[in-house]
């Protein structure tokens, strides 16, 4: 790719050309006539890319990091599209509504009561020693699967950041649980069975 | 308040906790390396590469445009 020799607009239209097809072979079955905005995402990924060349390392094919940068436009336009109408309140407040299955009839008295104890002192691990955004954070990302790109702009802040608050979070909930006495794999096994 | 329904997936996330883990940005800045190594060197990306890996495993948004991107490169 010449974008940078004596004929970039050829050089410009070719790769072009390129994500238009990359966006097709990656999109294709996304559904919601995405098509239509091919051009567009490649447009914009073109103006990221022609103003951001020396960021390319050459640690890949220069149309491999072009590619990448025309699926980041597209798939955070379409999950901006997508979750436009939907705040963390409208999430919450679904959530709250929401039933999300009672207990097993299957188990026996002891493995309900084991269950009974493993959730309330999750429950209180998640209310009591999460900070509020930490809890927004998991709640919003982990457990209602909101993206984490969406989740941050509600929140104030941007997806790397909003990724280091849910690591950080995750890593409490860990020694947490450890402390608690509570083995991830047990907890696993005895909500898994049944 | 977490539902019971909920506990398998908060959990898992939780287990498979690293104390070092890469954030999206450094997984972004890497996914185009990360994905030619997983289709051209017939080496697993994920063990040459072994933090990108993790944080796609973790992180759908990122492990989103990494299955796009795949699927670009395999269909041009």
């Amino acid at each position: 790719m010449e974008l940078r020799g004596p004929n970039p607009d050829r050089a410009l239209a070719d790769l072009y050309e390129l994500l238009v097809r990359g966006l097709a072979a990656a999109l294709g079955g996304y559904g919601g006539g995405v098509e239509a905005n091919f051009g567009d995402f490649a447009q914009e990924a073109l103006i990221k890319i022609t103003g951001n060349l020396d960021s390319f390392r050459g640690e890949s094919r220069f149309t491999t990091w072009a590619q990448k940068i025309a699926i980041n436009v597209a798939l955070t336009e379409l999950a901006r599209k997508r979750w436009r109408d939907v705040s963390l309140q409208d999430l919450f407040a679904k959530r709250e509504a929401a039933d999300r299955g009672p207990a097993d009839t299957q188990l026996t008295p002891e493995e309900l009561a084991f269950q009974n104890t493993v959730l309330g002192e999750l429950r209180r691990i998640v209310d009591e020693e999460l900070t509020d955004r930490q809890r927004e954070a998991v709640v919003a990302v982990l457990l209602e699967g909101m993206p984490i790109s969406e989740v941050a702009k509600r929140m104030g802040t941007n997806q790397n950041a909003l990724y280091k608050l849910l690591h950080d979070a995750r890593r409490k909930l860990k020694r947490e649980m450890e402390a608690a006495g509570l083995s991830p794999q047990e907890v696993l096994a005895a909500f898994e069975e049944g | 308040m977490l539902k019971r329904g909920e506990v398998v997936k908060l959990v898992r996330v939780v287990a498979e906790t690293r104390e070092v883990e890469i954030g999206c940005d450094e997984c972004f800045e890497r996914l185009d390396s990360f994905a030619e190594t997983e289709l051209h060197s017939g080496v697993k990306a994920s063990a040459a590469m072994p933090l990108v890996g993790d944080h796609l495993e973790k992180c759908a948004d990122c492990r989103g445009k990494f299955e796009a991107l795949l699927r670009a490169l395999r269909g041009t």
